[in-house]
């Protein structure tokens, strides 16, 4: 909400300008039709086939207006080019690494760029991944006729994402970013022990939980009979270094265990 | 101008020629929307990538944004009560809701795309992605973040001066807001305003932002049509240019300011220092749609440092080079190669196709004329158009000289 006020910001700025303002537009105005035939031709704005009318034709832009509308006019321009170079600004200074006045000015950046103006085009930097984090998941099942336990084994749920992914010009955001941004979401909202951080922690554990069971109950699990418990786990394995390089990578898999969850 | 400063050269010549400089500028600034093709294109290029990535992902459209996918509406509604992002998915879970938004849409890409009652669909296409993406902020990656932006950006351009339905009618029929279209277009979507805001579906921020839309989309309605040559509209004019030429610096600077992080943050990196960078992705399983193509270009050691340092040498240089036409587009070309590029090898078409889009606002004027003429001719001839022939002539605006272009003294060699 705080980030769509656009008003506060801009509404005390212009008082500072309108001095210097109608002189600056009333020079333009002897320049302007001099300058314009030979800039582009094809760009005409359509307004201008009123030249047969008895009225001379209105000179375009500020210098064209009568003086009240100049003033209006360079007012909004002062408000539109504050506005602009503020709002770039800010957003300099939310994808800058921290510095000092992005630190200073730290609630003023946050308010206005979350949430509808939040980016990051660290892409694949300051370094590319460089590991493979799948995504499995086990469960136990209460069988529909006798009413015992049924483990169902590791299934590895990303490398049903890579299959589909694969030879695809045109991969789905339902296999290529679902999973993989649930687990990050996941492990940057938990700590080593699992324990959620906060609501979003709380949040994406329900995600993962609902994106493991989606998977489950598709492809049959759910089937023979009622899911009692999931559990989930990555494996983590190291892209291999390149063939032309001399670097020795660990490539063995590292799991990371979570806790049953009961549903 | 020249004059005025030989005049009075003993005065002040340097405060003359400022004088005169700044003149110019708010002359330029305030009696054009420039880069009418530029922006056109943006336009284009954007609603085309969104509305191609929503007919992509119709049969998952359920699970991306529905009230019952994974990202639940319970769980949509606890992360937005707390970051306030705007979707007026989260006015209702019922399922109708969900289908009516995306439908609309998808509607709204493709008129945005066309160019039909631009200013209004301009605001339902933002209202579209932002309401999709903010639904499932966790399904989106770089390419819906650049959407989301544009999307938010294009709503201040005049983005429809050319190559679009609405310039179209302003040739055909004296004026783009001729027709019934508009005022019924404006009724209705100020009822839907008008119930968001009853219920509360706004916040403040944006409350006021589509109101002020609606009043000065009836107010612009009104003097172009009662009063087409009078000041009220040359008003509106300057203030629609204004606001176009900052829309369109912002856009500009956001393409800089993506690739100068892109490559900055690159540096910093141990893997592009030595050259390997490229080398990795091509090996992660979710990033390796083509494991033999990957695995061919993963195994030269000399082509993956060649494009690591490359990658990293145009995206750092870019943002320096917009004042050097020639190499600005140099680098352009090289970028938009290496997109297409990754959209294959990536697996990442929707995030290229965005990022070509953004690129595109760079393009010289001279190539996209050259482009227009190109696609105007082949669509002469599919469907011969009997109407645009005889008002090309004496018609001024950019749209008709670029429907006649086949007949223009193209710079570019065809």
């Amino acid at each position: 909400m705080e980030s769509n006020e656009r008003e506060p910001a801009e509404a005390d700025v212009p008082q500072a300008v309108p001095p210097i303002d109608p002189p600056v537009a009333a020079a333009a105005a002897a320049p302007v039709p001099s300058a314009r035939p030979p800039a582009d031709p094809p760009v005409e704005p359509p307004a201008e086939g009123a030249a047969e009318r008895a009225t001379p034709p209105r000179v375009p832009g500020i210098a064209g207006l009568s003086a009240p509308y100049r003033v209006v006019t360079a007012l909004a321009l002062a408000v539109v080019g504050l506005a602009a170079c503020g709002h770039l600004a800010l957003v300099f200074l939310h994808v800058a690494p921290s510095n000092t006045v992005s630190k200073q000015h730290a609630q003023t950046v946050d308010g206005w760029i979350y949430p509808e103006f939040e980016q990051n085009w660290k892409l694949f930097a300051p370094n590319p991944l460089q590991q493979n984090i799948a995504v499995e998941v086990r469960a136990e099942v209460r069988s529909r006729l006798g009413g015992e336990l049924i483990p169902v084994g590791w299934r590895d749920l990303s490398a049903e994402d890579g299959a589909a992914i694969r030879h695809g010009l045109l991969p789905s955001h339902t296999r290529q970013n679902e999973l993989r941004r649930a687990w990050d979401f996941f492990t940057g909202s938990h700590d080593e022990d699992n324990k959620p951080i906060g609501e979003r922690g709380e949040l994406s554990e329900q995600y993962l939980r609902r994106i493991a069971l989606s998977r489950l109950t598709d492809d049959g699990t759910g089937a023979r009979g009622e899911i009692v418990r999931i559990q989930l786990r990555s494996a983590t394995r190291a892209v291999p270094a390149p063939p032309w390089s001399d670097e020795k990578t660990d490539t063995q898999t590292y799991y990371r265990e979570l806790p049953w969850w009961t549903l | 101008m020249v004059d005025a400063v030989r005049r009075a050269p003993e005065a002040t010549p340097a405060v003359a020629r400022a004088r005169a400089a700044a003149g110019r500028a708010v002359a330029r600034v305030s009696g054009r929307a420039l880069g009418p093709y530029q922006s056109a294109v943006v336009r284009i290029g954007f609603s085309a990538t969104w509305l191609f990535f929503l007919l992509r992902e119709f049969p998952h459209r359920g699970e991306l944004y529905g009230p019952d996918g994974p990202w639940s509406f319970g769980l949509a509604e606890r992360l937005i009560a707390s970051n306030h992002a705007f979707s007026v998915l989260m006015w209702s879970d019922s399922g109708v809701w969900f289908q009516t938004v995306y439908a609309v849409s998808v509607l709204s890409s493709l008129l945005l795309m066309l160019g039909w009652r631009t200013r209004a669909t301009s605001v339902v296409f933002m209202v579209g992605v932002l309401s999709l993406q903010n639904r499932s902020v966790f399904m989106g990656d770089g390419g819906d973040n650049v959407i989301h932006l544009m999307a938010i950006y294009l709503v201040l351009t005049r983005c429809a001066q050319v190559w679009s339905l609405d310039a179209r009618r302003a040739r055909l029929r004296g004026s783009a807001s001729a027709g019934a279209a508009g005022p019924v277009l404006w009724g209705v979507l100020g009822a839907v305003f008008a119930y968001g805001a009853v219920t509360e579906g706004f916040g403040l921020g944006w409350l006021a932002a589509f109101a002020a839309l609606w009043v000065v989309g009836a107010l612009w309605w009104m003097v172009d049509r009662y009063e087409p040559e009078g000041e009220g509209r040359a008003v509106l004019d300057v203030l629609a240019n204004l606001v176009h030429n900052a829309g369109l610096l912002v856009i500009m600077a956001e393409v800089c300011l993506i690739y100068a992080t892109a490559g900055w943050y690159k540096i910093q990196g141990s893997r592009w220092q030595d050259g390997t960078a490229l080398y990795y992705p091509l090996g992660l399983d979710y990033f390796s749609p083509w494991p033999g193509l990957s695995g061919v270009l993963a195994g030269s050691g000399t082509m993956v440092m060649l494009l690591s340092y490359g990658t990293v040498a145009v995206q750092v240089a870019f943002p320096f080079t917009v004042f050097n036409r020639r190499i600005k587009n140099v680098l352009l070309a090289l970028m938009m190669l290496e997109h297409a590029g990754i959209a294959v090898l990536l697996g990442l078409p929707f995030f290229s196709l965005a990022m070509i889009a953004a690129d595109a606002v760079f393009l010289p004027t001279v190539f996209l004329l050259w482009l227009g003429a190109r696609a105007s001719g082949g669509v002469r001839r599919v469907l011969p158009a009997p109407d645009a022939a005889p008002e090309a002539p004496e018609a001024p605006d950019a749209a008709a000289a670029a429907a006649a272009a086949p007949a223009d003294p193209s710079p570019s060699p065809r």
